[in-house]
């Protein structure tokens, strides 16, 4: 969260020589970072676990500790106030409350208030860390949040039914009409107050219910204040989606100590702005005060974590600035901690991180590892991944990155994994396969006259498992591709060479599946096992293809098989062969191949019509071919040829 | 008459002959040289002059010299004729294969894991469908944490797991951490785990679906000064020898101590521009493992203390290249317009 800190109001606390240039960046090199200085207001980004930053006074004891670190000096100015009568008792409030939801209650009747708005200057500082001003009220309340960042509330007492609250856990479905005039039904577990008529008047911690609310006709105000149970807060104000800024600074769980800062702050402005007259006797319910919290930490610990020598004085030094106080006994560093660091400092981890800001990460020195170096985990996909990809980039292909995530008409009747809580219906699926997001993918690029290949490779996430044994989803690392214009011969080409160069012996099979045109379809296998398919998808003159790759890379040989270079040169002819209509090319291919093993290859090398021209490649790795030899060898082709598929030589 | 007088006419000769520039120029060369009055049939003239004893030696000087001469004279002749120098255009633009094209993400990323690699970092993959527990329960973050916030996450539908919880999509790479402890069981751990990554979001700066790396290094003995070293030893390697990191304090319930980590901005070299803020560019989050994680991982954290960073891939190269695509979204469209640009 940001919050908004105006450098006036800030050098109320805290006197320093430094400039707002150089307190914004002192403040970012070693505390909450200032993202933002306009008009003399810094904007400074508060993690989760420092809520004890987000006010002016938090930022003003934070830039105390850090200034002199970078040599200016800088002191701070603490709230006085008078000691305050705290009573577990009073007369004008009758309470009782849940301990667990409430760690400390605090109020004060603050009688014969007069409602007026509220002086310049304070108009001007809530004007500047964005809040309207209204009335000197309700303005105080957020001065004060904005100035100790402690949320403090007003009730209308005279609103507060028999003068009687009980501070308990709500009922599922009970209802509330908070200050904004939203009527909530509650969950069930939420903080609220009811009054002696049995009215829910607070939506304790997140806002104040409209029925106890005050307005211009107010009189007597009831100022209160509580440290809440952070869990419950932040789950009622998440379930009803009702977040506002004390809901954001309760839930990350408060400093019990700084309620009694805030009853203080509030007495003395409500006597000064609205000329009311405080009981002199407050309300504080705090059944487990604040104990000492002490931590401790190992010498030899803090040095190795930081990496760099550190004398025992400096650690002391830097761990009193920020409020903690460290003992050394020997070479263990006992520190009690500050009651608003007590939930953020509990290991002593915690106390390396003070001391390494405070110290400033800009003074460590930069090193690389010694020591060993870890054994890499074998068989990982990355070379043959890459190796794909750089192959299909040469032949011209263009990768692409589409969203895993897609509608129901991408996944069809098929089992996918369904998200919760989806952006759309566009994207509630996790897809199974690449085919539809490549083919939306060319969709988009229609109009095109040239011809284009597009892959992408990505994770699809088959789900596995059961309901009573739930597992993760399969990842299948998919390559995949489609040839938009592009010949049939081109696209399988590119194929058969990819194969190749990954050395993954396979064989191709006319299948038919889904979603493929009638008997455009090849399942591609390799050691009898499917490891990828293409084909000419149905209704559009697209070729698309896939592989499995971990199937794919387990069939891939590592290594190339050396093959003698023969010493007797080949006889190579072409013979052109009539082929009847709905022959298999691929067949007769791979029938003339194997017909003589003197065949070292064959190529088909022209088609004309219904002739096709085959290139054969006779070879004896023992002496040169003889015509004579090669007549027989020819002799025999012809005749398988004719026998398989009616195939004649062209006359 | 010298030898030298036949040499240097010789020479003379060779010089102009294969200065010419046109078959003419080549003819009036013979002329001067092997005409009826030529300076070389001039010498020859001359030979009668010579005692008898040197006469034969000098003729067959100046005989070598015509030889020599004439074939020079026919060749430059052949070489400058029309006939022989056909037409030729070498301004004639060149015809490109068709060029392919890796997308902008894969060459960030084999950048990238080629950088953490040469500094003994193994590329590992981790789930990116997870349970809640690799991703936020394990890593120091219960249910119902505010940190949670910061990670707007996705839920699969579907039966909890019994001591995971519920399936959710990874929303940073940190999730690996847990997985690579659990792998690697005794340290040394150097890991850069490279995934996509969700989270519910979608605007010119944000998308669903993203690509992180993580680094995980894990031994006796890492402290923060590592940690400077290796994100230092990245900028400079990645980004340019001139670029610097610098680390801001920050919070995160898996590190401690936590940092976010800032570059020099390219632009202005750390001077201050409109494109940074005073000079600095976020990179992303950094920090010391929380020793819960480590005893999460199955690690003792008395004994073993690392460091861990988890970076977009996306940001981190538009920082890189300076290439100010202006909407994110344009990554993961598939226009060849874009595509073809890289």
């Amino acid at each position: 969260m940001n919050i908004l800190i105006p450098d006036e109001w800030l050098r109320l606390f805290l006197k320093t020589s430094a400039s707002q240039k150089q307190i914004a960046d002192s403040l970012t090199l070693c505390g909450p970072s200032v993202e933002k200085m306009q008009n003399s207001v810094y904007s400074i980004e508060i993690t989760t676990n420092r809520v004890d930053l987000a006010s002016v006074l938090g930022i003003a004891r934070e830039a105390h500790a850090i200034l002199p670190q970078l040599g200016f000096k800088a002191t701070l100015q603490p709230l006085k106030h008078s000691p305050l009568h705290l009573k577990s008792t009073v007369g004008y409030l009758k309470a009782s409350v849940d301990p667990v939801l409430c760690l400390r209650f605090t109020a004060v009747l603050i009688k014969k208030v007069k409602i007026d708005p509220s002086p310049d200057w304070m108009k001007k500082r809530l004007q500047a860390v964005g809040v309207r001003p209204l009335n000197n009220v309700i303005d105080i309340s957020n001065y004060i949040m904005h100035e100790l960042g402690q949320p403090v509330h007003t009730f209308d007492y005279d609103k507060i039914k028999g003068a009687k609250m009980a501070l308990r856990a709500s009922k599922k479905g009970e209802r509330l009409t908070t200050l904004d005039g939203k009527t909530h039904s509650l969950p069930g577990g939420d903080i609220v107050i009811e009054d002696g008529e049995g009215r829910l008047i607070d939506l304790a911690g997140i806002m104040g219910g409209e029925n106890s609310a005050v307005d211009d006709k107010t009189k007597n105000v009831l100022l209160f204040i509580q440290t809440y149970d952070p869990a419950s807060i932040r789950k009622t104000s998440m379930s009803l989606a009702h977040r506002t800024e004390a809901a954001e600074l309760f839930e990350k769980g408060l400093d019990t100590e700084l309620v009694i800062l805030g009853i203080a702050r509030g007495i003395e402005l409500f006597s000064r702005l609205t000329n009311g007259t405080p009981e002199k006797e407050i309300l504080d319910i705090y059944p487990k005060p604040f104990s000492e919290k002490l931590v401790s930490a190992q010498f030899e610990l803090i040095e190795k974590r930081l990496g760099i020598t550190i004398t025992k004085g400096e650690i002391a030094t830097i761990l009193k600035a920020l409020g903690f106080e460290p003992r050394w006994k020997g070479n263990n560093l006992e520190i009690k901690i500050p009651s608003y660091r007590e939930r953020d400092i509990s290991i002593p981890e915690d106390i390396v991180e003070e001391i390494a800001r405070i110290h400033g990460y800009h003074k460590f020195p930069s090193k690389l590892m010694e020591g060993g170096l870890p054994t890499p985990p074998k068989n990982m996909p990355f070379t043959f991944e890459g190796k794909i990809k750089d192959l299909l980039c040469a032949w011209g292909g263009i990768e692409v990155y589409t969203l895993s995530l897609v509608g129901e008409d991408s996944v069809g009747n098929k089992q996918a994994l369904k998200l919760k809580n989806p952006l759309g219906p566009e994207s509630e699926y996790l897809r199974i396969s690449l085919m539809p997001s490549l083919t939306s993918a060319v969709n988009q690029n229609k109009g095109n006259d040239d011809s284009f290949h597009l892959f992408e490779m990505a994770n699809v996430y088959p789900p596995r498992g059961t309901i009573s044994s739930p597992q993760l989803p399969e990842e299948k690392m998919v390559a995949a591709g489609i040839f938009y214009k592009t010949d049939f011969r081109k696209a399988k080409g590119i194929i058969e060479a990819l194969l190749d160069k990954l050395n993954v012996p396979t064989e191709f099979f006319p299948d038919e599946k889904e979603g493929y045109s009638p008997s455009k379809y090849l399942v591609i296998k390799s050691g009898g096992k499917k490891v990828g398919e293409m084909g000419i998808l149905e209704n559009k003159n697209l070729i698309y293809w896939e592989f499995d790759l971990k199937l794919l890379k387990a069939q891939s040989l590592p290594t190339k098989k050396f093959m003698p270079i023969p010493k007797f040169p080949p006889q190579i002819e072409d013979i052109t062969l009539v082929l009847p209509e709905r022959t298999r090319v691929g067949e007769v291919l791979a029938t003339i191949k194997k017909s003589d093993q003197l065949i070292s290859n064959v190529a088909l090398t022209d088609i004309f019509k219904n002739a096709f021209t085959f290139r054969i490649h006779y070879q004896d790795p023992t002496k040169t071919l003889t015509d004579a030899e090669i007549t027989q060898i020819r002799k025999r082709i012809l005749v398988k040829l004719q026998g398989a598929f009616g195939a004649n030589l062209k006359s | 008459m010298t030898t030298e007088e036949i040499i240097n006419t010789k020479n003379e000769a060779i010089a102009q002959i294969l200065k010419a520039r046109s078959t003419s120029e080549v003819e009036e060369l013979r002329i001067v040289y092997l005409g009826r009055n030529g300076k070389l049939t001039q010498l020859i003239k001359r030979l009668k002059e010579l005692p008898s004893d040197k006469r034969k030696q000098v003729g067959i000087l100046i005989n070598e010299a015509k030889i020599n001469l004439t074939g020079l004279l026919s060749s430059q002749k052949n070489r400058l004729s029309e006939t022989v120098k056909q037409w030729f255009d070498p301004t004639i633009p060149g015809k490109k294969p068709k060029p392919g094209h890796l997308h902008l993400i894969t060459q960030a990323i084999s950048e990238i894991s080629r950088t953490f690699e040469q500094i003994g970092f193994s590329r590992v993959r981790y789930p990116e469908v997870e349970w809640d527990w690799f991703a936020f329960g394990g890593l120091n973050m219960p249910k119902d944490h505010p940190a949670r916030d910061e990670w707007e996450t996705f839920f699969v539908e579907g039966p909890n797991h019994p001591k995971f919880g519920q399936m959710v999509l990874t929303p940073h790479t940190s999730s690996g951490q847990l997985r690579e402890m659990q792998r690697v069981k005794t340290p040394p751990i150097r890991m850069i785990n490279i995934a996509k990554c969700y989270r519910r979001q979608i605007d010119a700066s944000h998308i669903p679906m993203f690509h992180q790396f993580e680094g995980l290094v894990i031994d006796k003995e890492i402290s923060i000064v590592y940690l400077k070293g290796t994100l230092d030893f990245f900028a400079k390697n990645f980004f340019g020898d001139k670029r610097k990191t610098r680390l801001r304090p920050f919070h995160f319930q898996f590190t401690e101590p936590s940092f976010e980590v800032d570059i020099t901005c390219g632009v202005c070299n750390g001077s201050g521009c409109k494109l940074c803020k005073g000079g600095w560019l976020e990179l992303g989050g950094a920090g010391m493992v929380h020793p819960t994680v480590l005893k999460n991982g199955g690690l003792n954290p008395d004994i073993y203390s690392g460091f861990a960073f988890g970076w977009g891939v996306e940001r981190t190269y538009m920082m890189k290249s300076g290439l100010s695509i202006p909407d994110i979204r344009l990554l993961y469209s598939s226009d060849l317009r874009f595509l073809k640009q890289f």
